[in-house]
């Protein structure tokens, strides 16, 4: 089985875009995480729904995770409210962090086997990777899912 | 040990080269100091009986182990949120004023910071801190500022408050009541200043909005405290190990001693794993002495501090109120550049040179205090001068307000300058005039 057999539909979202929404799309389609594509279309980062997550909460809880426990229980219900006005580049890990080279991406080509799609997860501990076109790199045909690799997977076994 | 004239110029060639190497960062310190230490054993400066089980020219172990004992005492003390309850407690006790806040946070840093460190202190401080100023809706850098000046005044009034005191009680063979004495009343004096000044030079961090100030109000710092039965046990061992250190003169038990006892007895009642109790050991921090004191005592073994403090005796000739002046403002200066742990490593067997030549008299024993005042608020100086610094600076960075070394430094030159000051009168009047 290759990847673009097991690739699905799934929304990506530009550095640009409002954080508030991408994160509701997160919320209502039940995504595992979001692709976050550069200007020119290309996948450069997947954000695992942690990921997002740690954004919306403020770095000192982070620091201190004993801080949670101080809020009131209506504060703590809107604690997504850290992400109004900010676009999905400021939930984008440092520069450091973005991946410099390609191998580095979550990224797999439409003809890769389930082993080489499990190992891209495996190495950059994502729960969902691209499937791009290999003759287009910034062609996203869809994504393959830890759920289904594991599921096609074991199918197998 | 009997040293050949290439040996000398290798040991100080190499102490030089790797105290640069420190001051300027080009490596990590622990690296710089390790290769040092190597270095001094390769071209036989040091020796392995000399390195390993010298009180004179080797690894202070009371040293290193009153640091561990110290930092395990507050891996446990960490995870029973006392800081954060302290933190939230003050901050609604200011009922929100920003110039109260800081007030009450500077004396809780700097009291916290005589009882533990200065470093773990505004490790346990900062994040509150930020919580609170979101909070109040004043931006936290003044804040997070001003702690690590207050945990470095505070630091200096105990033998384990600051690092460089560790060394220097060990070397000055000084007790625990010995820097409460003579350094905690001058302390005191320095923080209620400091506060006073912070008036002033963080003024334009007071902007009080009685709306945001309400929202603090709303934090419960009773559920800061997850296990008051931690809290309990952890403050009754806490306090029994200032006990023990206080009575050190009648029961003549190490602090090294006194921690390690401490640290194990909390491990046990806290029911804590090894990973949690050995969280915030800074094994970094304990390796980088390990390789300072063999260097230093390399200097020692080969006769290099024995002729520096010949001449230095010979320079002082009695007259301490100048060498006292001297060390105070120099050491302020010195450790405003660099880590004032290793230049309190390398000055404290000269000033025991001093103090020795001084019979044990009033004055020279001045020397310490000189010493240590000027190293531990010289770190005050600049965002570099001290651990507590580097670290407030860092935690401000990453949550998206950077402050950068100009920044720091514009307050801390001002603060070194009005604090290190005012111990020069307190040094001449206790010392000199009313001795």
């Amino acid at each position: 089985m290759r990847a673009h057999e097991l690739a699905e539909p799934f929304p990506v979202v530009h550095l640009d875009d409002d954080a508030m929404a991408a994160t509701r799309m997160l919320a209502d389609e039940g995504l595992p995480g979001l692709v976050v594509v550069d200007d020119d279309g290309g996948p450069l980062v997947v954000l695992p729904g942690s990921q997002v997550l740690r954004f919306a909460l403020p770095e000192y809880i982070e620091e201190d995770p004993r801080l949670a426990h101080l809020y009131a229980e209506d504060e703590a219900d809107a604690f997504c409210k850290a992400l109004a006005g900010k676009a999905v580049r400021e939930l984008m890990p440092s520069k450091q962090y973005l991946p410099q080279r390609a191998r580095d991406r979550p990224v797999v080509q439409a003809d890769d086997t389930l082993v080489e799609v499990a190992s891209v997860m495996s190495r950059q501990h994502s729960p969902v990777v691209a499937v791009v076109d290999p003759d287009d790199p910034n062609h996203v045909i869809g994504v393959v899912t830890l759920h289904r690799l594991l599921g096609a997977a074991l199918q197998r076994s | 040990m009997t040293a050949d004239t290439w040996q000398v110029v290798a040991a100080v060639a190499v102490f030089a080269g790797a105290y640069v190497a420190i001051a300027t960062e080009w490596v990590p310190r622990v690296q710089a100091a390790l290769v040092g230490a190597g270095l001094m054993l390769v071209i036989g400066a040091s020796n392995g009986e000399a390195a390993f089980f010298s009180e004179d020219s080797g690894i202070d172990w009371n040293v290193i182990f009153l640091l561990l004992g110290m930092m395990i005492v507050v891996s446990v003390i960490k995870q029973t949120g006392l800081f954060e309850y302290l933190a939230v407690w003050a901050a609604k006790r200011a009922r929100g004023r920003p110039y109260r806040v800081l007030v009450l946070l500077c004396v809780i840093t700097a009291v916290a910071s005589a009882a533990l460190d200065n470093v773990t202190t505004v490790l346990l401080v900062a994040p509150v801190t930020l919580l609170v100023c979101d909070r109040i809706g004043v931006r936290p850098e003044a804040f997070l500022v001003a702690e690590a000046l207050a945990s470095n005044i505070g630091g200096t009034a105990t033998l384990i408050g600051d690092p460089p005191n560790i060394i220097i009680a060990s070397r000055g063979d000084l007790s625990f009541n010995d820097f409460l004495v003579n350094l905690a009343p001058v302390v005191v004096v320095l923080i209620g200043v400091f506060v006073l000044m912070s008036r002033w030079l963080f003024r334009a961090s007071f902007t009080y909005d009685a709306q945001r100030a309400a929202a603090v109000m709303a934090l419960d710092e009773r559920r800061a405290i997850t296990d008051p039965r931690l809290l309990t046990r952890s403050m009754v061992v806490l306090a029994l190990i200032l006990v023990f250190f206080s009575l050190h003169t009648a029961l003549h038990v190490d602090p090294s001693v006194v921690a390690l006892l401490g640290a194990g007895v909390l491990v046990l009642v806290s029911g804590l794993s090894s990973q949690e109790f050995l969280e915030d050991v800074e094994w970094e921090t304990l390796v980088f002495f390990a390789g300072l004191f063999i260097m230093v005592g390399a200097l020692v073994n080969i006769g290099v501090i024995e002729y520096l403090g010949e001449q230095a005796v010979d320079a002082v000739g009695g007259r301490y109120l100048l060498a006292g002046t001297g060390l105070l403002f120099g050491s302020a200066v010195v450790s405003g550049v660099v880590d004032n742990i290793p230049y309190v490593a390398t000055m404290s067997p000269l000033v025991d040179d001093l103090v020795s030549s001084g019979d044990g008299s009033t004055q020279a024993s001045s020397l310490w205090w000189a010493l240590a005042l000027g190293a531990d608020l010289g770190g005050n100086a600049t965002a570099i001068g001290a651990s507590a610094n580097v670290v407030v600076t860092g935690i401000a960075a990453r949550n998206g307000y950077p402050i950068s070394f100009w920044q720091f430094t514009r307050y801390g030159l001002i603060v070194t300058a009005v604090t290190v000051s005012l111990c020069w009168p307190y040094l001449w009047l206790r010392y000199f005039v009313l001795a």
